[in-house]
């Protein structure tokens, strides 16, 4: 029986390939090469891998979609430019540091300079992860498998939360490496470097959760970058109108309040500031005290609202 | 063997009654499942998968009961929806593999299962273009695809033909034919057209208003409603009385003659029938079944 065992090996590559002497040879009877199979159906009797795998791949796969992975040259114009942009600050710090021995961009402060770039990239992207399965209804495809809506939420939410945490933290990190090349003067900053870092996580997660809780309300995407662009704008603007007004009156206590009103600040105020002890990035000083514990509530209490709602509104859309 | 049974399976939504203690079994093979648009069919599939829980009765998937193992019956079973749900930004080889993630299959079976599947169902060299700029034939093939992708023993397929020209019709009909046959996968198909169910399932259920009408194999539904519509270009009633004379059953559809099939013999009696009147022949096509012909029928027949 031992003639009989053709090519043992063959069956995980497929048909195998035809030998490129097949064509002139003749059909000798001991020369099986260049046998065309046809395999018809094959079925799948491998591995099922679990929720979490489905998951976790549902979460990469979400994350290439907001940086334009694996789309069309157009889809990675927007999020490549505006990561490019965030890059710029640290380069020239390095810069700086290297041919004036001065010190450029603040590690706290990168976050606070560079908010409308993450604004930017914070509702140009969100909606381009939840929008589109909802506008094509990709919903009920997913649904159809073994993922729960709450794994679908959570992946969605944890892919904005990892592109936003690169969006700051890649930065960061080359201009701390730089930082440590170059070999400045002094001690390195790493208990800044840390607290950004930190700070660059509680920005993360505070954003993506607004953002994709936002978007998830219009299938229409342009609508859902308005919304979170005018959201960003109107917060800032009252902020600064209002701290400005309160200045002008020499109520400091309550400008510094004011500022909170502008998220970027308010994550600044309850993390880097409060927990860490940096230097405030915002124009004034934020309230001491009880104002870090409220600062620190708002934050944790408007994550656990966005997410709320972002499970109310998956919870209708599941059920039509 | 039975792939699923429900038993008195009722599911109300506070305005209507979707399903109406329905009580069918289905065994291998293709099965159709016929009704007019609300009759509850993408409800019925919503149930047996476990989307939606019913308000009374049971049901159960390849002996899993729906309630309470939804998501084991989702890893073993393919849903085609009948709405549009392709990304336009994503090519079908992306778009399948990821949906094959999704079923939990590693990287490297999910992409060989695409490429196989997607070869499978005709889709060749697009399959590298974003979705976006797909004809209807091609996106039924790639959500076909999608549903198959991850092998499994039972499909739900959505209006598979719905928006397809004919011969896109018939392409999917005989793919969904060889999924059943050459596959060996079950197949649980809706559609509202009757005519073109008949000629690939093994068996048919007609619901109308969440109630089942019919449960029946095919043949049973062929022997007893089959009939071709003639058309000649002048004298009608001349033919219509000589085969009314000759025994068979006529009855005058506006232009044209709907003629019932009693038996092979009937052609041949229709075919001598007009050679001998001499009557110029506009068409002779076989009868397109619709629902509406179930219904004017007793249940029980």
């Amino acid at each position: 029986m031992s003639d009989r065992s053709p090519v043992p090996n063959a069956p995980e590559g497929g048909s195998p390939p035809a030998g490129p002497s097949a064509p002139g040879l003749p059909p000798g009877p001991a020369a099986p090469v260049g046998v065309i199979h046809d395999i018809g159906y094959r079925h799948y009797d491998g591995a099922r891998l679990g929720r979490g795998h489905a998951t976790a791949a549902l979460t990469v796969h979400s994350l290439r979609g907001i940086f334009g992975l694996g789309r069309p040259a157009r889809a990675k114009i927007i999020p490549f430019g505006l990561f490019g942009i965030m890059m710029l600050p640290a380069v020239v710090s390095i810069a700086i540091m290297a041919l004036a021995q001065q010190r450029g961009m603040a590690y706290p402060g990168y976050a606070v300079a560079l908010q409308p770039i993450i604004a930017i990239f914070l509702a140009s992207q969100s909606p381009y992860a939840v929008a589109p399965d909802l506008r094509f209804r990709v919903l009920p495809l997913y649904l159809s498998r073994p993922v729960t809506l709450w794994d679908y939420v959570g992946a969605k939410l944890a892919a904005m939360t990892a592109a936003l945490f690169l969006l700051l933290a890649v930065p960061l990190t080359v201009l701390f490496v730089g930082e440590l090349l170059i070999d400045m003067p002094g001690a390195p900053l790493t208990s800044d470097y840390l607290a950004s870092m930190a700070g660059a996580v509680a920005y993360a997660v505070l954003l993506a959760a607004l953002g994709v809780a936002i978007a998830s309300f219009t299938p229409r995407r342009g609508l859902g970058v308005a919304s979170i662009i005018a959201l960003y704008l109107l917060s800032s603007g009252v902020s600064t109108v209002l701290a400005a007004v309160m200045e002008s009156v020499n109520d400091y206590t309550a400008a510094g309040w004011a500022w909170l009103v502008n998220p970027f600040f308010l994550v600044d105020a309850a993390v880097q500031v409060g927990i860490f002890g940096t230097e405030p990035a915002a124009p004034g000083a934020y309230p001491g005290g009880i104002g870090v514990a409220a600062a620190i509530a708002a934050v944790l209490g408007l994550t656990v609202l966005s997410v709320a709602a972002l499970i109310m509104r998956y919870r209708k859309a599941a059920s039509r | 063997m039975t792939i699923l049974a429900t038993e008195g399976l009722t599911r109300s939504f506070p305005r209507v009654t979707a399903l109406d203690r329905l009580t069918v079994t289905v065994g291998p093979g293709v099965t159709g499942l016929v009704g007019a648009n609300g009759a509850g069919k993408s409800t019925l599939i919503k149930i047996l998968l476990g989307l939606l829980p019913p308000s009374a009765g049971s049901a159960q998937v390849l002996g899993m009961d729906v309630t309470v193992q939804g998501a084991e019956i989702r890893r073993v079973v393919g849903y085609m929806p009948e709405h549009d749900c392709l990304p336009p930004d994503l090519s079908a080889t992306e778009f399948t593999v990821h949906m094959a993630r999704m079923s939990g299959l590693p990287r490297t079976a999910a992409r060989e299962r695409a490429a196989d599947v997607l070869r499978h169902v005709g889709l060749y060299e697009e399959r590298y273009r974003p979705m976006g700029g797909y004809s209807t034939g091609m996106k039924q093939r790639v959500k076909l695809a999608q549903a198959l992708v991850h092998d499994p023993r039972l499909v739900f397929l959505d209006e598979p033909t719905n928006g397809l020209d004919p011969q896109g019709r018939d392409e999917m009909l005989a793919l969904i034919r060889r999924i059943g046959a050459e596959f060996g996968i079950s197949v649980l198909v809706t559609s509202h057209l009757l005519g073109e169910l008949e000629r690939i399932c093994d068996h048919v259920i007609v619901i109308d208003g969440g109630r089942l009408l019919r449960s029946s194999a095919i043949g049973e539904f062929t022997q007893t409603t089959q009939s071709v519509t003639v058309e000649v270009e002048e004298g009608q009633e001349l033919l219509a009385a000589r085969l009314a004379e000759l025994g068979e059953t006529v009855t005058a559809a506006g232009r044209a003659l709907l003629l019932q099939v009693r038996a092979p013999e009937t052609y041949d009696v229709l075919r001598d029938a007009v050679c001998d009147l001499d009557l110029c022949l506009v068409r002779v096509e076989q009868g397109r079944q619709r629902i509406e012909d179930v219904f004017k029928e007793p249940a029980d027949v």
